[in-house]
């Protein structure tokens, strides 16, 4: 008979993190640097969330939005939503959360390894989709041609923009931006429309190419269409992240189900093959 | 785990289940009486959630009094000294009728008589009331007139022998659910359904005829339908011969109702209006169901006149699977009303302007009481606002957020000398109290409460209140004593050898009768077995009265400046003002937030999409919520629930009140809504 | 092991169980209810309708508390409670029990739910234990004793050494009793069928949208039917902040709600009651059978009890295999 002591942990037991840094992103969005307090890595896969917990207001999940070859903390894009992300955007240096996890299955680096990747964000896709596109900026020889893909309503709701521009200037992608509707007095250089209008006209030796689309749902349809002309039709060749509203993040209280997969733990990276004929998915 | 059987604390459909309580004595869950009448081992949502409110930290767990402006803890011993002592100093500065006493449809029966008694014989005043004054004060003066009684006739197992179900102003599966279930059961055993009400409810998808007539236009609807029944020759010409008077003033009333005259005023089509007439006269046993569709208006009382109207005239009353049926509101309504928290009656609606039954009364309490009888609790507040009403207490009710036209509830409450609430969360009135007595809730105590079915069932304790917190009847007696009254009420069981003796219509009930399943009242003497149904040899008051009414507008109507109707009422997941739904986390999660109802048409031409934040204002205030696109509501009309303090409906209400029922206008006024 | 009891006996090893456990009985209550409820709290009944009350809710309550936050952030457990003994569970009840188990011991495995599991002792009761002492077939698993009623006698097959351990010293049992007890077993008809052939029309597509209209119109949405499924296992979860820090519960959550896959930027992916009606069914009956390979629904009646307007399982999928087969 086992006997738990107080200090025993638990699945749901929330580890206590502090909040480093806190950059503003756009109006409803911010970015948050954390440290775990022990000083340990959260040795997390580019892909996985955490579940942010807030004591009076349960926790949610967040994706990571940094890499893991960046050592010493990890990041948090955040926009501002539901009653806990309201509560942390309120929250200053210093100050202290918990969390759970990494939890899901990340991005499939091995199959992406060596490969033509096409990087499409719409929104608050480019926070988890981040991870991914830092990990690759660290690794470069790893991966063949990386495109970057981003859609967003308009220029003040890119998130990232200084990424944005890095990654355009650093040499090391290629990127594209739209926005569905430009102010005339704004001097963002990209271009406008729907972000599929980014994929039309792309010459790509689509039989290497892996594509992987992070956005809002409805996004993903419209995206996939436009890869599939591009001649994305096979099997591991596009990489879906479906968010769901996952509450434990290990499976257990189905607040995340697709048919009968969990998405906090069977994803939330998906292969479209794996979803796309399940109802609700995408 | 432990299981206390009692009665389910919200609606007044009388459900009972177990609260589940674990090897602490902590609740933890609910289960549904597998066998009780009601229930049958179902619930609805709330009821399955009742248990998540009682051990929230915002309980109120210590006496509170204001002390400069902030509430400060205190004890009990104190906090009703200090009650008792400016009760009476402002009684005697300004007389006995300068207080007010509101009673709660949320404590049990015992606990309303111990109150109505402590205003009464305590501090000498006829003014207490209580919340029944804006649900069915419309149908108890109205019934009474008519039937003799102002209660639901017939019982809930009549829904399993009827052949029809005419459904008027009442959105049954959101706030009677299991009532709800029991119409949609019928009709699917073939029981036909007509449903009238403006909003496209979930009964109107199951119902043969759903009449979607204008708010306020119900006299016009019924009395058209009446017409159409003698037109037709179908009125039950029997029945009104033996039971029945008055007919021929009926029918003078009625002759200008014409199907294209009602069409004109509900906006329902003249056909619609024959076919339903017809199929309701058709059947031998058709129940009425009504709620705050039918009461909450300016002519709530002409409304119940014209429902017990086309029940008499259809022969509809005093048997099986029949009647005339008000759906009250909260579990103890009626129970409330039976006792006599009410400004002219004793408990078994006993008149306290009879001097034979004061006198009855003067002697059982041993004081002399006064005669004529009180305000009502709108007209209190109306007395409060221009100073003549100074010291109000308050058990278990949120006027604030619950009565029309918030600024003038406010200001009335502000300007009160002296405010005592007696309740179990801080709630938006309590904030306004100089005193705060924390009281157990309905899992912390006993007593017994009456559902719509006129069922006196048991509430048991099953936990220790919180803190300090007592029940309300202990309270109540506190002061009573404080009173120079005898209280030494060892349970609530002995107040209601108290009640049985006073009171005819509860003569025969008692503590041990009320195993396992209650009884219905008129229960006259110990071995009655209870009346479920009403009226069956003769009316209450002897002959069914035929009372004739005529079509008046609601006091406020959508103008070129407000150009909307507004409706207001409950959402299915929240209770009142939220204090005990809104910290119930399955329930709190479900609707978090004010909203506000509109039709999809009408938010095209604002510019309103989908969760957009909105303004929408009338003549007495304005509020801001999300908007809610939805066909449920016609065009024309907006529909918000009353439960969000932070986008209260009642800002919006109009205080314009039926006459004689005192019941405010809920259900419409004029409204203009804009995107912000 | 196979002993035989008399109903003193039976007492006898209540009591015993009880010191060590808190064993909850099966209990008759006030309006003729049957639950699992503290022994000695109530009258013992040994024969009697299922119990009102999911048996599985003693190991995943209506609400429970995972965890305290103190006001410096530092987590607690809750203390060990004793532990539980379960005795009057009939088939469906350990089918769900087994179901359940399955469910939050799968990793990462729910160390809240395994932890009161792992140290409870569970006894079914079964043959002439239903309805004026019908039969009730055995269950042959998941429990440490299985006991059956038989001519007033109760037939003792300890399954578990801990079961075994507590009927040590009584008397010996026949063998042929149990042998006529699993041939009349076997005689039994089991709804599952009826479940399977519902299984097999939704997950060929052969039943239309419009059918999960027709049934969301009359669902009146009380959740009865998750919140008294013994396999159902999902929950929400509830922070509660006072003076001492933060408790933070698990409650029962119902997937007919519409905010319980809503996001907080007003998405849904269950956004309509028809999605919502749709999953109850498709979810114990085609998800469940595509994760775990067997049927979510164990047959146990209860969601057709406590639903107020007669669409349970077993109602639909009779609905769904008369219309759709």
């Amino acid at each position: 008979m086992s006997q738990p002591s107080q200090t025993e942990t638990s699945i749901y037991s929330p580890r206590p993190c502090r909040l480093l840094s806190v950059n503003k992103l756009t109006p409803q969005d911010k970015l948050f640097r954390l440290q775990l307090r022990d000083g340990s890595e959260l040795q997390h896969q580019p892909g996985q969330f955490i579940q942010l917990s807030i004591p009076g207001l349960t926790d949610a999940p967040l994706s990571v939005a940094s890499s893991p070859t960046r050592n010493g903390y990890f990041e948090l894009g955040v926009r501002k939503a539901g009653i806990l992300t309201s509560a942390l955007h309120r929250l200053q240096p210093g100050e202290q959360v918990g969390i759970r996890g990494p939890f899901g299955r990340p991005f499939q680096l091995d199959d992406l390894r060596g490969k033509q990747l096409l990087l499409i964000a719409g929104g608050c896709g480019l926070a988890p989709l981040r991870s991914l596109i830092q990990y690759c900026q660290d690794r470069r020889d790893e991966f063949a041609t990386v495109q970057i893909f981003y859609g967003a309503r308009s220029p003040q709701d890119m998130l990232f923009q200084q990424d944005l521009s890095a990654w355009q200037t650093g040499g090391s992608f290629n990127c594209r931006y739209t926005v569905d509707k430009k102010p005339v007095d704004s001097c963002f250089d990209g271009e406008t429309g729907l972000i599929t209008n980014l994929l039309n006209d792309l010459q790509i030796d689509a039989a290497n190419s892996c594509a992987v689309i992070v956005g809002p749902p409805t996004m993903y349809r419209p995206v996939i269409s436009a890869l599939r002309r591009l001649g994305l039709n096979s099997e591991k060749q596009i990489m879906v992240s479906l968010e769901r509203q996952m509450r434990c993040g290990v499976g257990k209280c189905g607040h995340c189900t697709i048919e009968h997969l969990y998405c906090c733990q069977d994803g939330p990276i998906f292969w479209l093959e794996e979803v796309e004929h399940l109802r609700g998915a995408l | 785990m432990n299981a206390t059987l009692t009665t389910c604390p919200y609606c007044g459909t009388g459900c009972n289940f177990y609260l589940l309580t674990n090897a602490h004595g902590k609740l933890r869950g609910i289960e549904p009486a597998g066998h009780h009448p009601t229930s049958r081992g179902q619930l609805c949502i709330k009821g399955w959630n009742a248990h998540a409110f009682v051990d929230h930290p915002e309980r109120l767990t210590a006496p509170q009094i204001r002390t400069n402006g902030a509430l400060q803890t205190s004890d009990w011993a104190t906090a009703l000294d200090l009650v008792h002592s400016r009760l009476t100093s402002l009684a005697e500065q300004h007389g006995q009728d300068s207080l007010m006493f509101l009673s709660s449809a949320k404590v049990s029966n015992e606990e309303n008589y111990l109150l109505m008694k402590l205003a009464r014989a305590g501090y000498r005043t006829n003014n207490i009331d209580h919340c029944a004054r804006l649900c069915h004060s419309s149908t108890v003066t109205g019934l009474v007139e008519t039937l003799g009684s102002g209660a639901m006739t017939n019982s809930l197992s009549c829904f399993d022998e009827t052949e029809l179900i005419f459904v008027i102003g009442s959105n049954t599966t959101e706030q009677h659910p299991l009532i709800g279930s029991r119409i949609l059961q019928a009709v699917r055993r073939g029981a036909k359904l007509i449903v009238a009400d403006s909003r496209k409810i979930r009964l109107a998808k199951h119902a043969d005829q759903h009449l979607r007539h204008q708010n306020g236009s119900d006299v016009a609807l019924l009395n058209g339908m009446m017409q159409q029944i003698l037109q037709d020759g179908l009125e039950a010409s029997d029945f009104i011969n033996d039971r029945c008077e008055n007919l021929a003033a009926l029918k003078t009333s009625l002759a200008a109702y014409s199907p294209e005259y009602v069409a004109k005023i509900t906006g329902i089509l003249p056909e619609q209006l024959v076919t339903a007439a017809r199929l309701f006269a058709s059947v031998n046993k058709a129940m009425i169901i009504y709620a705050m569709g039918i009461t909450q208006h300016s002519h709530g009382v002409d409304n119940v006149r014209a429902v017990s109207n086309l029940a008499l005239l259809t022969g509809n009353l005093g048997r099986p699977g029949t009647g005339v049926n008000p759906l009250r509101g909260q579990n103890n309504v009626q129970g409330a009303c039976d006792m006599g928290a009410l400004p002219n009656v004793y408990s078994g609606y006993q008149k306290v302007s009879d001097p034979e039954t004061r006198e009855k009364f003067s002697t059982a309490w041993g004081v002399r009481l006064p005669e004529t009888p009180g305000l009502m609790s709108t007209h209190a507040i109306e007395a409060a606002a221009a100073g003549r009403v100074r010291g109000m207490l308050i058990l278990g009710e949120n006027p604030l957020l619950s009565d029309a036209n918030q600024a003038l509830v406010e200001k009335a409450l502000r300007n009160l000398e002296f405010l005592a609430v007696i309740d179990i969360f801080p709630t938006e009135t309590a904030q306004l109290a100089d005193v705060i007595l924390p009281a157990a809730c309905y899992a912390e105590r006993d007593g017994s409460y009456t559902s719509t079915e006129r069922r006196v069932q048991r509430g048991r304790k099953a936990v220790d209140p919180p803190g300090l917190a007592l029940p309300d009847w202990q309270i109540i007696c506190q002061l009573l004593r404080r009173c120079g009254l005898q209280a030494d009420y060892a349970a609530p069981s002995e107040v209601m050898k108290e009640i049985a003796a006073l009171t005819p219509i509860y003569g025969g009930i008692a503590y041990p009768r009320l195993e396992p399943n209650g009884l219905q009242w008129p229960c006259p003497s110990s071995d009655h077995p209870g009346t479920p149904i009403l009226h069956s040899a003769g009316c209450t008051r002897g002959k069914g009265l035929f009372s004739p009414v005529a079509y008046r507008p609601a006091k406020e109507l959508p103008d070129a400046a407000y150009p909307l109707f507004l409706n207001t009422g409950r959402s299915y997941f929240h209770w009142h003002t939220g204090s005990m739904t809104r910290r119930s986390h399955l329930l709190d999660r479900e609707e978090r937030a004010a909203f506000v109802e509109i039709n999809p048409e009408d938010a095209q031409k604002l510019g309103i999409i989908e969760r957009q934040l909105v303004r929408i204002s009338s003549r007495r205030g304005a509020i801001r919520c999300r908007a809610q696109l939805t066909d449920k509501v016609p065009p024309g009309q907006v529909f918000i629930p009353f439960h969000f303090a932070e986008g209260a409906a009642n800002a919006l209400t109009n205080n314009a009140l039926d006459p004689e029922a005192g019941i405010p206008e809920f259900k419409v006024c004029a409204v203009r809504v804009e995107p912000c | 092991m196979l002993k035989q009891l008399n109903y003193d006996n039976l007492l006898q090893l209540l009591e015993t169980i009880s010191t060590d456990y808190a064993l909850q009985v099966p209990t008759l209550l006030a309006d003729g209810t049957r639950l699992l409820a503290n022994y000695g709290s109530g009258e013992l009944s040994l024969t009697g309708p299922p119990l009102q009350r999911k048996p599985t809710s003693a190991f995943f309550p209506q609400t429970e508390l995972l965890l305290t936050i103190d006001v410096e952030g530092q987590v607690h457990l809750p203390q060990p409670e004793k532990p539980v003994a379960l005795f009057g569970l009939d088939r469906t009840d350990l089918a769900a029990l087994t179901f359940l188990d399955r469910f939050f011991c799968a990793p990462p495995a729910d160390d809240i739910y395994q932890r009161k599991r792992d140290r409870a002792l569970i006894i079914s009761l079964t043959g002439s234990a239903g309805p004026e002492r019908s039969f009730l077939p055995l269950t042959e698993d998941n429990c440490d004793i299985e006991m059956s009623a038989v001519n007033g006698q109760y037939l003792a097959l300890g399954h578990s050494e801990l079961g075994q351990g507590f009927l040590d010293g009584f008397a010996d049992g026949d063998p042929q009793q149990l042998e006529d007890l699993r041939r009349e077993s076997a005689q039994q008809v089991s709804p599952a069928e009826l479940l399977q052939q519902a299984s097999r029309l939704l997950s060929e597509e052969r039943v239309p949208d419009r059918f999960w209209k027709e049934i969301a119109d009359k669902c009146i949405l009380c959740s009865g039917c998750n919140l008294a499924c013994p396999t159902c296992s999902c929950f929400g979860v509830q922070d509660r902040q006072s003076g001492h820090g933060t408790e933070r519960s698990r409650v029962w959550d119902s997937c007919q709600l519409d905010a319980f896959m809503r996001e907080a930027s007003g998405h849904n992916p269950l956004g309509s009651e028809q999605l919502r009606t749709r999953r109850r069914i498709h979810h114990k009956l085609v998800a469940d059978v595509e994760r775990w390979g067997e049927l979510g629904c164990v047959a146990c009646g209860r969601c057709d009890r406590a639903c107020p307007v007669g669409i349970g399982m077993l109602a639909v999928a009779e609905e769904i295999v008369r219309r759709f087969n």
